[in-house]
């Protein structure tokens, strides 16, 4: 019976080593470790044993069972690493094939740039307010310190829907309507959609703007340098040159002009900056006393300043757009770069 | 206004470079929008004369002309008929590049050698238009540049004067500025009158009737002038800043307006009638002539210029034919006034009539320079058109005018500027820029008492005051400070944020935003097929539109969407996915403002995925609307919504549209383009669209996430397709499994609907996966039958479903 166990692993490990594949690799292991298999029929005729060699055929027998158990893993490890090590060898993709495509939409570089702008404004604690695009006469003009017959409406070219009612040549409305419904202090940026009568190649009738104001005690012209400069440099880049500069608007006093560097030519002069190296892009100033009369605010307690700017300027700037219609036409080829 | 450096230099001396007083004039508020440098680059214009001129052989309107320039003779061809021989004319020579890039070569005209170029004066830039080339002034040197020669080197300054700055519209007021910017002293020019023996008063008079829109009015009678042609230097100062020169005595009320800012006006003194003068308000409907051949019909506002017998000038606008210089005017009644500035404006802005008077006259005038200006302009027209003055100025000004006094202190200049400046500093600054200015020593905020001179109508506060020492320090001087203030959370507005979310998800899911304008011609809700009831025609109409496309209010986005695709299909990108999130305007009786809705529309066509080796190549449908609609549904936490293929938007396919409600709540519709519409908008295509009020999404919009506790035991899934009646409808459907309400039911996905071989004709089979799961157990087999059961004995029951 030992001859006999000695021979089953012999013949056993012979085909472990011959097997191709780990199908056969079953069929052996069936053939000599199942229950119907070889060993197991060995094992069947202990009985007819000594008592005293049973024990030790049995010891035997165990000792062949793990020994091919081993030798078949090990064999199956082999095989499983061979197999492996051949598709390895097969498998191979054109890996400069493009990917497949995902479909991507995209914001429209105006709602990119206003975004932008909020973001920065709120980061310095500004809240966001909002008004009507249609809106009076005395939100427009009259409360803003600009009364009819003020050469300051030619400015603006207005739409008028009646006589008392205009599309909003500006975001400055929001302004009174703010004051109005809240007592200082208040810190408010108001992006819109605003129209003037005008329609050339760098006029569009509806454009953006995003409006800021600023009330509380003891607010300087300093301070309204502080705020748009500190804007400028994180929207524009730290080492983009500011420069403030007398205007007129009919709702701030004193009123500034805010240019920054070109940002074309780095400030040596180009046909953007008309050769003059400079770029305007923000019109504000210390909030008119006259506007705060028309909401109540006392203007010898409250101080503040207001500032607006065109949001299609800013993004002509930021992404090099050289023509202004271009952000109402809708071109999928363009709206497709933001 | 345009200004030049040689002209401001007559009145304060100054040594900046031509681009320094750019920026410096800039940084004051006087914005430069254009320099230029006349006679840059024309040293090779030089000073010739005409040594013969004979008739071309072979071409009726030119003439062969023999130039010397001194040292040569040579030919030029020349197409002018203004010239004869002994005329000094301006000789481009060959390699010059005159304005406009163009270049001088040596060429043959019909035959004839023509070297260089005989010059008009806008050939050279000195105004826009000319007639026939210019005759130099005798006495020139003969080979030297032409703008050396007539002191034309000069720096023109266009500045964008801001509406305040009415004291700036003359060269004197600019001067102003740069005598306060250099810290010298303004020079006004210094005018010598000589007088006639005839009493002015005695030949003339004014009658002002309205003095409310006609403070003062001042005439001086000029006799016997020659009118001719202006001599050189003014008809070229004019140019210069952009005026045309016309006679002598026309180009002298202009320059001195120019120099001083006062328009004048000068009458035909002997076509007015009974040789007097009178100010007053028009009669309503009264006509009148204007110089430019106008008939103007008045009303009662207009403030008019009369004779003894009718109208001669519409006050500070323009004059009247009836009364205009010509070349046959002997005498001269020359007028200078202060009218009141919205009188002024009324007029001209009503008659669409806008001059370089008018202009001036409405922002406010100087009525202190009335009588100056009079007597400058008189003693030039008596030194340019050999003119004699009449005895004394004819000056009717009943009441004077009061300076304006104005109290401003350091403390609050300092306060608003963030800066430091003491009284004194104050008045510095504001003498500069002449302004009286008084220090009031009892006070001990630095106050200072200001007499504001009629030429600064603007400065009206203390606020206006402190803006101009801001401007005179230089806002670059002014520290940078940041605000102190107190913190107070402002959140966005939910209805902003929503918005911006809605925004951020359709990009996500693939769609492009666009931006129209919210305007439109109300005529395309036609192309949509809206009822003639649908309020959606009830536009807000824009009064004074740019064109008719743009003359209502949007009530639709759905239009210029269409409109958008179509032209980008024209561009030939095919695959679309659009849209676009913003408000509609509709006309609501008795509110005093139009509502403003916001609304979302987007637009799906082409392929569903881009092209490429690896893609799906099929065409998107309504469901991938719908998909996208249910996404945004499910991130606004908006549930109980239904589905209803009823509703009334005729611009969809009746069969592949639906309407979405929550409740009785309409809030948007979906659904395949009516082909007629598609053809309407020229779409060529299929397309799907979705209409949603984003208004009651974001009302409807609530709640934040619940946490639910995940269960740790294995879930078990349970496929079944049924066959039921092909009417059926998916809704139908969810409605009888969501009835049946099985505790530990995770989910159902309907997988898969289908109808053709093997189902028979009627029916469709739809094919459902229930995943059932319990939170703290195994299920097991025999419940999960059980609960399967259900679903199953429900379809069957409710919706004679069959089990495949």
């Amino acid at each position: 019976m030992k001859d006999k166990l000695k021979e089953i692993e012999e013949a056993a490990l012979l085909s472990a080593t011959e097997v191709v594949t780990e199908t056969e690799l079953q069929q052996v292991r069936a053939r000599y470790l199942g229950r119907k298999g070889e060993i197991t029929a060995v094992m069947k005729g202990m009985g007819q044993l000594s008592p005293e060699e049973r024990p030790l055929v049995g010891v035997l027998a165990n000792e062949v069972k793990d020994r091919l158990e081993a030798a078949f893993s090990e064999r199956q490890e082999a095989l499983r690493q061979e197999i492996m090590q051949q598709n390895l060898a097969n498998e191979k993709l054109d890996v400069t094939l493009p990917g497949r495509k995902q479909r991507r939409g995209y914001k429209h570089p105006i709602t990119l740039v206003t975004e932008e702008i909020v973001t920065i404004f709120a980061s310095l604690g500004f809240g966001v307010a909002e008004g009507p695009e249609i809106e009076k006469d005395f939100y427009n003009f009259e409360a803003l310190n600009i009364p009819k017959d003020h050469p300051a409406r030619d400015m603006q070219d207005t739409f008028y829907i009646s006589e008392e009612v205009v599309l909003r040549t500006h975001t400055s409305p929001v302004q009174i309507r703010t004051m109005l419904e809240h007592a200082p202090p208040v810190r408010v940026i108001a992006p819109g959609t605003v129209y003037r009568r005008d329609s050339d190649i760098t006029h569009s009738p509806m454009f953006h703007q995003v409006e800021g104001f600023l009330v509380d005690r003891k607010v300087t012209f300093g301070d309204l340098k502080g705020i748009l400069t500190t804007f400028i440099n994180e929207f524009f880049g730290e080492s983009v040159d500011v420069r403030f500069r007398p205007s007129f608007f009919p709702f701030t006093e004193p009123s500034a002009e805010v240019d920054i560097q070109c940002v074309i030519c780095g400030g040596s002069g180009c046909r953007v900056c008309g050769q003059s190296g400079w770029l305007e892009i923000l019109g504000s100033g210390m909030i008119d006393p006259e506007v705060f009369k028309s909401v109540n605010y006392d203007p010898e307690v409250y101080s503040g300043f207001a500032f607006g700017m065109g949001i299609e300027r800013i993004a002509m700037l930021k992404y090099g757009v050289n023509d202004l219609r271009l952000f109402f036409e809708n071109d999928l080829r363009f709206l497709k770069q933001f | 206004m345009k200004v030049t450096l040689n002209w401001l230099k007559e009145y304060v001396d100054f040594d900046l470079s031509a681009d320094e007083l750019s920026h410096r004039l800039t940084m004051a508020g006087l914005e430069v929008d254009v320099m230029e440098r006349l006679g840059e680059g024309l040293d090779s214009v030089i000073v010739a004369r005409l040594a013969d001129v004979q008739p071309h052989p072979d071409a009726d309107r030119l003439t062969v002309c023999k130039v010397e320039t001194g040292s040569v003779t040579q030919q030029v061809i020349c197409g002018a008929k203004n010239h004869k021989t002994g005329d000094l004319v301006a000789l481009a020579q060959v390699g010059t590049v005159l304005p406009g890039n163009f270049k001088i070569k040596k060429s043959k005209i019909r035959g004839q050698e023509s070297c260089g170029m005989l010059c008009s004066v806008s050939e050279l830039g000195l105004a826009d238009e000319s007639e026939g080339i210019l005759i130099l002034p005798p006495g020139l040197l003969l080979g030297q540049p032409v703008f050396n020669e007539l002191g034309l080197k000069d720096i023109m300054y266009e500045i964008g004067l801001t509406p305040n700055r009415a004291d700036c519209l003359s060269v004197v007021g600019v001067a102003r500025e740069v005598s306060a910017m250099v810290d010298a002293s303004l020079r006004l020019p210094e005018i010598v009158v000589t007088e006639n023996d005839n009493l002015a008063s005695e030949k003339t008079s004014v009658v002002i009737e309205d003095a409310d829109l006609c403070p003062r009015y001042a005439a001086r009678l000029i006799e016997n002038v020659k009118i001719g042609p202006s001599p050189e230097w003014l008809a070229r100062r004019l140019e210069a800043v952009g005026m045309r020169s016309i006679n002598n005595v026309v180009d002298v009320t202009n320059f001195v307006m120019m120099e001083l800012g006062q328009p004048l006006h000068a009458f035909d003194f002997n076509l007015l009638r009974e040789g007097r003068i009178v100010v007053r308000r028009a009669q309503d409907g009264e006509q009148f002539t204007t110089l430019d051949d106008q008939v103007r019909t008045l009303i009662g506002s207009d403030l008019m210029i009369c004779d003894g017998v009718g109208p001669v000038a519409l006050a500070g606008v323009m004059g009247g034919q009836n009364s205009e210089v010509s070349p046959e005017t002997t005498n001269i009644l020359l007028e200078s006034a202060y009218f009141n500035p919205t009188a002024i404006r009324r007029t001209s802005k009503r008659l669409g009539l806008h001059t370089e008077s008018s202009h001036r006259f409405e922002r406010g005038t100087d009525v202190d320079m009335v009588p100056m200006a009079l007597d400058r302009a008189a003693a030039l027209i008596a030194d340019l058109a050999s003119g004699t003055i009449a005895h004394g100025v004819v000056d009717v000004y009943p009441v004077d005018l009061i300076r304006r006094a104005i109290t401003i202190t350091a403390s609050h200049t300092s306060q608003v500027l963030g800066l430091e400046i003491d009284a004194d500093g104050i008045c510095n600054r504001l003498n500069a820029i002449g302004l009286k200015c008084d220090l009031i020593v009892d006070q001990h905020d630095g106050a200072v008492n200001v007499e504001i001179p009629h030429f600064r109508p603007d400065l009206e506060r203390e606020i206006d005051l402190i803006e101009e020492v801001a401007r005179l320090i230089g806002y670059d001087q002014i520290p940078v400070t940041m605000p102190v203030s107190s913190l107070n959370c402002q959140p966005l507005p939910v209805h902003l944020s929503l918005a911006s979310q809605v925004r951020d998800q359709m990009a996500q899911m693939g769609y492009a935003e666009i931006i129209n304008y919210s305007f439109f011609n109300a005529d395309c809700l036609k192309k949509l097929g809206l009822d003639e009831t649908d309020p959606r025609w009830q536009c807000v109409q824009v009064l004074n539109p740019l064109t008719e496309e743009q003359g209502s209010m949007r009530t639709t986005l759905v239009p210029s969407l269409l409109e958008t695709a179509a032209r980008n299909l024209a561009y030939r990108s095919e695959d679309l996915a659009l849209f676009e999130l913003r408000p509609v305007f509709q006309s609501v009786d008795g509110t005093d403002l139009p509502h403003e809705n916001l609304r979302m529309v987007a637009f799906l066509c082409g392929k569903r995925e881009p092209l490429g080796w690896a893609q799906s190549s099929e065409n998107s449908d309504f469901f991938d609307m719908k998909g996208v609609v249910e996404q945004l549904l499910t991130d606004l936490r908006i549930t109980n919504v239904n589905w209803k293929s009823g509703h009334d938007e005729h611009f969809y396919h009746p069969g592949k549209s639906c309407a979405l409600y929550q409740g009785e709540r309409l809030l948007g519709t979906l659904g395949e383009l009516h082909p007629e519409v598609s053809h309407n908008f020229d779409l060529g295509q299929s397309a799907i669209l979705c209409d949603l009020d984003v208004e009651a999404l974001i009302e409807l919009s609530g709640g934040t996430v619940k946490f639910q506790p995940l269960s740790r035991y294995p879930d078990v899934q349970r496929d079944s397709a049924f066959l039921v009646d092909a009417e059926i409808s998916a809704q139908q459907v969810f409605a009888v499994l969501g009835q049946v309400r099985l505790k530990n039911l995770e989910s159902i996905e309907l997988f898969d609907v289908y109808c053709g071989e093997g189902v028979p004709a009627g029916k469709k089979s739809l094919a459902i996966r229930a995943c059932y799961r319990a939170p703290d157990r195994t299920l097991t087999d025999e419940l999960i039958q059980n609960l399967h059961g259900k679903l199953i004995k429900a379809m069957e029951k409710q919706l004679g479903a069959e089990l495949r």
